[in-house]
């Protein structure tokens, strides 16, 4: 494992322009990933831990940005000032991805699954190659009958299963960081454990680095290596998981922890 | 799926049914001598009149008359224009082609022109572009056709004579192959750009609130994070997903012009639908305005199928859980 | 999100009430469209009321040029039978505003009456009903209005409310919708369970919240029958005894080829009219969903 740090981010802003007030989203965090480590932000919704990952991948829906700032460098490049181009490049190749909450609104709900896993496939090869690329990637999340699968539309799926084939549609890349936006808020409890199985899978099998945004401190127990917690914009706490549930040095991080430790832990590492 | 058009046929038919007997309602609503609102007002001939009233049962109870005339119509008898001389249903098969061509490549140019301004308005980065289309298509919009077609004849026909002012050029024409189309083409341009045009900028206004809302959709964060192109985005996920609340629209509206464009084909003395309308209502040939009527509801409710099976054919959804 | 939500909510979000009506003509002005459309609406009613004072002619009146191409003095030119342009544009403003605005308030009468029947009762009635709208829906609104005439004439009142009788199932349709978006809401629940005449909901707790989507709609409507009154002229249709923008386009169609002028204003003042209520409808849209114009737009 490299010394320097996959993604390196320093004193990021995030201001919205909310009709005649401005919301400071994300106000001065320091965040950073280094290579094949699995990260957990956590915090109550509004915490603002969304919006740092869609501002740090550069995907933000149309708002009004007051303020944009800090620096953001991946592998060391820097991701503010790179050019729509260069953007394209990193997300299409060994560069990151994302996955959402609600998989069905984050899936065009008149395209074939297997078109859509398709048309992110890293580079455009014949077609017969990239249909088996996508059925290997539809095998790879855990999809049965991949053929079969890459057939339907999204609305015939789970709920589970359409998150897996949008972790199939992030891993179509190669990527070397994955960002998961609560992957698992909007499925049932049993399906909730498989797919965090999968993700946790896929990140040692891959080695491909992790950011998994959530509001369950029980997710971040089992899957990650370090977790930031966030409140009204800003980091509070960092720290190894471990010595965070051991040790909290805030009393918000011992509130979110005794709230979860109800569900606490499946020791899914062991 | 094929139910599924099947019971919005089913529905479509008690729909024409009561709009034919609305019409033949109205009919009898006008005051006088019901031989007369039939034929029109001209002098009758004892013989004729007879067989009006025995054909149209117009001694018998109100029912049994409005029965009777639908057993005509099923039997595509929609009766006789005394002004014409002529069946009704021959009439409307002469011109209906007339207006079909006009609406259809009428159509064929206002969809994909106000697919283009709707798709560039609403997905442009800067708010300059979406302002100047938005205003564009509001102002040429609420230019009324039949006005912008006196602006087209008197520039393009009058004052620069490139197109014939009106009409839909000889019978019988010594021309033949290319040149033939070229001039049935001259006749055509100038009804084609007015219809076009405005047609064009509903379109464009309804594409643009559509690709708007589209544009908020998540899947469309997912086709940025895969790295693609703004093109590649507009082309497979915004143009296809923007279209369906248009198909319903512009359905209609295309239905509507297959009834009779009157407005545009008075202006431009083309001999379709529309015009056949009007003629006939100034002559008070009642006969044929129920006729064109009648067709013309039947266009709307077969164009609005139409629109059904090309929702399910755009929508995935639709197909399987209705 | 508590920051989130303490900050961003809208000054005047819900509820209608007299003391905020200032606030809606403010803020109506406020946006670049409706302040646009209003003030071409209060010039027009304003050309309306005082057109004989404005208009250097009576419309009847015959001069000696018939014919004139526009100048200082005839403005707009005079038509085949010397009557001045300027004059017939400026009285026709009467028949089109009253058309538009008769017409619109006829078809809030019927539409929403029959709407809120609808969208109130369920069931059979509602069912019922919402066949009519489609019945009516189903011919092309000129289509109606010109049967309408054909079989009872063009007296000015019958044309009026031949254009509502075409145009009231739009009104029927939204007024409908926003019922049945209202009337499972708790508020008018609230209202049940504290035993409140029927009559009571309707015009108390649900109409001051379905207005504001209603009143667009109206302003759409108006500009519908405004350019359905129109095409009636154009066809030479409408009532003969009335000066019509429409009726002036009718008698231009004869003469394209010598007097422009004759096409060209009443034409201009149909769509300048129809411009204003499309705009003034747009910034009546813009100051009840300010989401529409605060966002960032455009696919980024």
């Amino acid at each position: 494992m490299s010394l320097s740090p996959l993604l390196d981010v320093r004193d990021l802003k995030v201001h919205l322009r909310l009709g005649p007030n401005v919301v400071k989203a994300i106000d001065g965090v320091d965040f950073r990933i280094m290579p094949g480590e699995c990260v957990g932000i956590v915090g109550e919704s509004g915490s603002g831990k969304s919006t740092m990952a869609r501002a740090i991948t550069r995907l933000m829906p149309n708002v009004n940005i007051a303020e944009l700032s800090g620096e953001l460098s991946f592998e060391g490049q820097d991701i503010l000032a790179m050019p729509d181009g260069a953007l394209r490049a990193l997300r299409r190749g060994r560069g990151f991805s994302m996955i959402f909450q609600d998989p069905l609104g984050y899936l065009n709900p008149t395209q074939r699954v297997g078109r859509q896993i398709e048309e992110a496939l890293s580079c455009d090869s014949s077609r017969g190659s990239n249909r088996n690329r996508v059925h290997t990637l539809l095998d790879e999340v855990g999809l049965p009958d991949p053929a079969n699968v890459a057939r339907r539309y999204p609305h015939e799926l789970s709920g589970g299963m359409r998150q897996r084939v949008m972790i199939a549609i992030a891993l179509a890349s190669d990527p070397q960081l994955l960002f998961a936006d609560e992957p698992t808020t909007a499925l049932d409890a049993t399906v909730q454990l498989q797919v965090l199985q999968t993700l946790y899978r896929l990140h040692k099998e891959r080695n491909m680095a992790m950011a998994i945004i959530t509001h369950d401190l029980g997710v971040v127990a089992e899957l990650c290596d370090r977790v930031y917690v966030m409140r009204a914009g800003k980091v509070i706490e960092s720290a190894e998981t471990v010595r965070l549930f051991e040790h909290p040095q805030q009393d918000y991080s011992r509130r979110l922890i005794e709230l979860s430790t109800r569900r606490l832990p499946r020791e899914l590492q062991a | 799926m094929l139910r599924f058009v099947g019971r919005r046929a089913l529905l479509a038919i008690p729909l024409l049914l009561a709009i034919i007997i609305l019409m033949f309602s109205m009919l009898h609503l006008i005051p006088g001598d019901p031989v007369q609102a039939l034929v029109g007002d001209y002098p009758v001939p004892p013989a004729y009149r007879q067989a009006i009233e025995t054909k149209y049962r117009l001694n018998d109870p109100f029912l049994v008359q409005v029965g009777n005339y639908l057993a005509n119509v099923a039997q595509g008898d929609f009766g006789f224009s005394y002004q014409n001389q002529r069946n009704v249903l021959d009439l409307i098969l002469e011109r209906a082609p007339r207006t079909m061509l006009l609406a259809s490549v009428s159509f064929a140019l206002a969809i994909p022109l106000g697919m283009a301004i709707g798709i560039a308005a609403g997905t442009s980065r800067r708010p300059g572009v979406d302002k100047f289309w938005t205003t564009t298509a509001l102002i040429v919009y609420a230019i009324p056709t039949f006005w912008l077609g006196q602006l087209l004849v008197m520039l393009l026909a009058l004052r620069l004579g490139w197109f014939p002012t009106q009409g839909i050029g000889p019978l019988i024409s010594r021309t033949q192959g290319f040149a033939w189309l070229l001039e049935k083409l001259r006749y055509l341009a100038l009804p084609v750009l007015a219809f076009g045009i405005h047609e064009g900028m509903r379109i464009a206004r309804i594409m643009r609130a559509s690709v708007i809302d589209t544009l908020s959709q998540g899947y469309i964060i997912t086709a940025r994070a895969k790295g693609l192109s703004r093109g590649r985005i507009i082309r497979s996920h915004v143009m296809r997903n923007s279209s369906l609340p248009l198909v319903t629209i512009a359905g209609y509206a295309f239905g509507s012009a297959l009834g009779g464009a009157v407005l545009l084909e008075t202006v431009f003395t083309w001999p379709g639908l529309g015009l056949l309308l009007v003629d006939s209502i100034r002559l008070r040939d009642n006969m044929t305005v129920i006729g064109v009527v009648i067709f013309s509801a039947l266009a709307v409710i077969a164009m609005n199928l139409i629109v059904d099976l090309l929702y399910a054919a755009l929508d995935p959804r639709i197909r399987t859980t209705r | 999100m508590p920051e989130l939500k303490t900050s961003t909510a809208p000054a005047a979000s819900s509820g209608f009430s007299i003391g905020s009506w200032q606030v809606h003509v403010a803020n109506l002005f406020g946006t670049r469209h409706g302040a646009l459309g209003a003030s071409i609406l209060l010039v027009l009613l304003l050309v309306a009321i005082t057109a004989p004072l404005i208009a250097p002619y009576s419309p009847l009146e015959q001069t000696q040029a018939s014919l004139a191409p526009p100048s200082s003095q005839f403005l707009f030119g005079t038509d085949n039978i010397g009557r001045d342009v300027f004059s017939l544009v400026v009285h026709g403003s009467r028949s089109s505003l009253m058309v538009g605005l008769g017409a619109a308030l006829a078809a809030l009468l019927i539409g929403g009456t029959l709407g809120i029947l609808a969208g109130y009762f369920q069931g059979p009635v509602e069912a019922g009903l919402m066949r009519l709208v489609e019945l009516f829906q189903t011919l092309p609104v000129i289509i109606l209005v010109l049967c309408a005439v054909a079989l009872f004439g063009s007296n000015f009142w019958l044309l009026i409310a031949a254009v509502a009788l075409a145009i009231w199932p739009m009104e029927a349709r939204l007024v409908y919708g926003q019922y049945i978006k209202l009337r499972d809401r708790e508020f008018i629940a609230a209202a049940r369970v504290a035993d409140l005449s029927t009559a009571h909901i309707m015009f108390r707790e649900i109409l001051p919240n379905a207005i504001q989507p209603i009143i667009v709609q109206v302003a759409l409507d108006a500009s519908i029958a405004i350019l359905i009154e129109a095409g009636l002229g154009f066809l030479g249709l409408s009532d003969p005894s009335k000066v019509s923008w429409g009726r002036l386009l009718f008698v231009a169609q004869d003469y394209m080829d010598s007097a422009w002028w004759m096409s060209l204003f009443p034409g201009a003042a149909i769509c300048i009219t129809v411009v204003g209520l499309n705009l003034f409808a747009d910034g009546l849209n813009e100051v009840i969903d300010p989401r529409s114009t605060s966002g960032v737009g455009g696919l980024q």
